[in-house]
């Protein structure tokens, strides 16, 4: 045990700047200048629905300029954008409503769509809500039943190849998808997917169901849940895991998206690097303990009522990355390791049958890529991913279904 | 002529038949389902810790205090201090509190030909997010509830903050939901003193009133609770008397053919759960009176539901007060998990009723895992014989607008009934 501690220390205590935050003066006048332009014909067209005027909306709420332009700078921060770019991140909020955005739940315990409800502090919920278009979203959404899927219809006609699909949840592809079906018409959580999918402009697959496949495809994958990369082909994607995923990310996402007309920019495992660049270690706080050798050994105990390292309680930061011991939830107000329960990987593959509860890292049949001291988060990525034979074969299992039945289609 | 229509809710799928204009039968569908029960075989009992929150991102903590409070039942004796206690009843509380403002101003708001209030269901609901988060670390779906007590520690600076979030939507409940001090309203005993009130409760109340449904959405009249803490309690109301002595080894399940939700009862009968039967069983003035009127009616749950969190809210006030941070938050079991070979179960009121798990643990891992969910109580279709209760509480309506809302005011969830 010793041992491998010294040994991730060495590892971990590398320079934490994985992600690239500076690309150069003229990367960002070039992207300065195509954000300006996307913006101005944003500005031009057609809002996807005229529900709210943004400043109406955010005055209405009591919520000064100041508090807005003080989410702009964090926002801007967030993305890795210089603060030049705070004008224009200011102007895409105004223009959520450009952004038309639906939103499925498939195979889930619908705790993204509660983890939304608590976004980033009243403010930023008006904009999340009624801002962005949240065109159609099966539980926020007063209508129900029949009104339910001719709105979900409306919205994919008027919105073509123009919408954001948000999804939560994952596929379950056993049992010829009857695990789950959704509507009148029983529609299979796979066919509604891929018929909603189809005239997206790009996919967001949204905590670890979605992202990974998440709980229900932990062993033995009882309905041979899959994630969404897994089925959904030929469309730009992106993950946003965690369980579940941070509601910063979310709205990071589709503010980028709609400043620069693009996904941001991902690693092997999709995942936006604003947001997954980071390694939860190594923006700890109690990661001071954990390099002076002090650490919790046991609940409660003298070393748990000072916070000091978790990692032999079994703490999963030193191979998990994700923003959450930066942006915390709930408002900022914590985060697990804050209350001292260590961090259980809930942003990677397989943590549900790897990482879990208290097996310490040392035993958790997971090996930290050797080597390098300065390996990239891709690299990183693949690294897990690739221990995780369990992992591959379900996705393998999963594209050869997915692939089947694209395959028979009607056309 | 029997004339057929269906109604989709969220993932559950209502088949009304009518006859005579009145529904004389419906068929309750739930059409997902996840196999959490057959994940958890095999595995490392501490790994249900951090799988049963996630059967449902609405009352995840109930799962996870459900979860540590059956394997502690595994060991002959433990202990658990009295402060891990209370943790975990305070966070228990701000989990139902904020499920019934959502609950009331997103689902019940637009029933009734309002529009959603948005900012009114997630004020107080983030104010009760972020305490639990003060103990939880985040929420939804926190695991830090661990065999032996709560792992975390904390602090005078915390207590500070929880009251001030306490503080702050007891003031948003009186001032927006019952317009009166939250004292004052806990000792109503006659329904008329609510009903002449001002505020978003009432006026839903009188609403109902002039429409003349209140006697609609009756059911078995016949309640149960297993859930026993500081605030609620244990027992069953069968032809309007309360026995106290009831056994979690009489609850059974069985499965339906035609959905993915299993039946549950109690003794062979079917029982309605959730805040109506906590209020009941717990004689809750108040209550008591308005089921006097109306009987297990909409009026009567929707009051019930909306009146708890006024009742929870002073509870969790002065559970504060008896927290003594000196107190370990954690005592560690004579024997470690791995080591049993036993058997257990818990009983927790979670937001829509009683919630129970029972577990089997051989040879370090979990041999069997059964969930039974508040809304597989309430929601599941019943047999040839009987309907389930929400069943037998829409059959008689005459159209199914009205049916809707009967089935709405029981709490819909459709990932925990068929987990
Ligand atoms: S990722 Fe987590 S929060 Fe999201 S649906 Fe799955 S279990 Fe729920
Ligand atoms: S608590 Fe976890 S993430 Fe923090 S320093 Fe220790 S091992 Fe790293």
């Amino acid at each position: 045990m010793p041992d491998r501690i010294e040994g991730v220390k060495k590892l971990f205590t590398s320079r934490s700047a994985r992600v690239e935050t500076n690309k150069g003066e003229s990367y960002y006048n070039d992207l300065f200048e195509r954000c300006q332009t996307r913006l101005r014909e944003l500005r031009v067209s057609q809002p996807a629905n005229d529900r709210l005027d943004f400043s109406e909306v955010l005055s209405n709420n009591g919520v000064d300029r100041r508090d807005f332009m003080k989410w702009v700078s964090a926002t801007t921060a967030m993305l890795m954008l210089p603060p030049m770019f705070s004008p224009l991140v200011a102007e895409a909020a105004e223009l959520m409503n450009r952004a038309p955005v639906i939103w499925l739940e498939l195979q889930d315990c619908a705790g993204n769509s509660e983890a939304l409800l608590r976004s980033d502090g009243p403010k930023i919920d008006e904009i999340v809500l009624d801002i962005i278009s949240l065109e159609f979203h099966e539980t926020l959404q007063a209508a129900a039943g029949f009104q339910a899927e001719k709105q979900l219809e409306d919205a994919i006609k008027t919105f073509k190849g123009k919408y954001l699909l948000f999804v939560e949840g994952s596929v379950p592809m056993g049992m010829n998808g009857q695990y789950g079906t959704i509507g009148a018409g029983a529609e299979t959580f796979y066919d509604h997917l891929m018929r909603v999918s189809k005239d997206a402009a790009a996919v967001v697959a949204v905590g670890a169901c979605a992202t990974f496949g998440g709980i229900p495809a932990a062993a033995p994958n009882p309905t041979q849940a899959v994630g969404v990369m897994d089925v959904v082909k030929g469309k730009p994607l992106i993950n946003i895991p965690a369980c579940p995923a941070n509601p910063a990310n979310m709205v990071g996402v589709v503010i980028h998206y709609i400043l620069t007309g693009q996904l941001p920019e991902l690693d092997s495992l999709l995942r936006p690097k604003f947001a997954f660049g980071y390694r939860i270690h190594d923006n700890c706080e109690r990661r001071a303990h954990f390099d002076a050798g002090e650490y919790v050994e046991e609940w409660g105990d003298e070393g748990a009522k000072n916070n000091f390292c978790l990692y032999k309680m079994g703490c999963k930061g030193p191979m998990t990355f994700n923003n959450c011991s930066i942006i915390r939830y709930n408002e900022a107000v914590n985060w697990p390791i804050g209350v001292g329960r260590g961090c259980i990987g809930c942003s990677e593959p397989d943590f549900w049958d790897k990482y879990a509860y208290e097996r310490p890292m040392a035993n958790a049949k997971i090996k930290a890529p050797a080597g390098g001291v300065e390996k990239s988060v891709d690299e990183f990525g693949l690294g897990l991913l690739t221990a995780a034979g369990i992992g591959i074969g379900i996705h393998a299992i999963a594209s050869a279904i997915g692939g089947k039945k694209e395959d028979g289609g009607a056309e | 002529m029997i004339k057929l229509i269906e109604k989709i809710e969220g993932e559950a799928k209502l088949n009304f038949s009518f006859q005579e204009g009145r529904i004389d039968d419906v068929q309750v569908d739930f059409m997902s389902s996840r196999g959490i029960e057959e994940i958890l075989k095999g595995k490392s009992p501490l790994d249900a810790l951090v799988i049963n929150p996630r059967v449902c991102g609405i009352c995840g903590h109930a799962h996870l205090i459900a979860t540590v409070q059956a394997l502690e039942s595994c060991y002959e004796d433990i202990k658990i201090s009295k402060k891990a206690k209370i943790i975990r009843e305070l966070t228990l509380n701000f989990e139902i509190i904020q499920n019934h403002f959502k609950w009331f101003y997103l689902t019940i708001f637009p029933l009734f030909g309002l529009k959603q209030e948005i900012m009114k269901a997630l004020h107080p609901s983030q104010l009760m997010g972020k305490a639990i988060a003060l103990f939880g670390g985040q929420y939804p779906h926190t695991s830090y509830a661990i065999v032996g007590g709560v792992a975390c520690e904390i602090t005078n600076m915390d207590i500070i903050k929880l009251q001030r979030y306490i503080d702050e939507t007891i003031g948003f409940f009186e001032k927006n939901v019952a317009n009166a001090d939250i004292q004052t309203l806990q000792k109503l005993e006659n329904t008329a003193d609510i009903m002449t009130k001002q505020g978003d409760l009432p006026d839903i109340l009188r609403t109902i009133e002039k429409n003349g449904w209140q006697k609609l959405g009756k059911s078995y009249d016949r309640f149960i609770a297993f859930g026993e803490n500081s605030c609620f309690a244990k027992g069953k109301l069968l032809n309007a008397r309360i026995y106290r002595n009831v056994f979690v080894e009489d609850v059974r399940e069985s499965d339906s053919t035609t959905s993915f939700a299993k039946s549950v009862h109690y003794l062979d009968r079917y029982y309605e759960v959730g805040p109506l039967a906590r209020a009941m069983i717990k004689k809750n003035p108040l209550i008591k009176d308005a089921h006097g009127r109306y009987e297990d009616s909409m009026f009567t749950r929707i009051l019930a539901r909306v009146y708890e969190i006024a009742g929870l809210l002073t509870h969790s006030r002065s559970l504060i007060e008896e927290l003594d941070l000196s107190e370990p938050s954690y005592i560690k079991p004579d024997i470690d998990i791995s080591q049993l070979n036993s058997s257990g179960s818990s009983a927790v009121e979670a937001a829509r009723g009683t919630l129970i798990h029972k577990v089997e643990i051989e040879n370090s891992v979990i041999k069997n895992y059964e969930i039974i969910t508040p809304t597989q109580w309430n929601l599941c279709g019943g047999d040839n014989k009987n309907r389930g209760v929400s069943q037998k509480a829409m059959i008689g309506l005459n159209n199914t607008d009205i049916a809707e809302l009967v089935f709405k005011t029981f709490d819909v969830c459709s990932v925990c009934t068929t987990h």
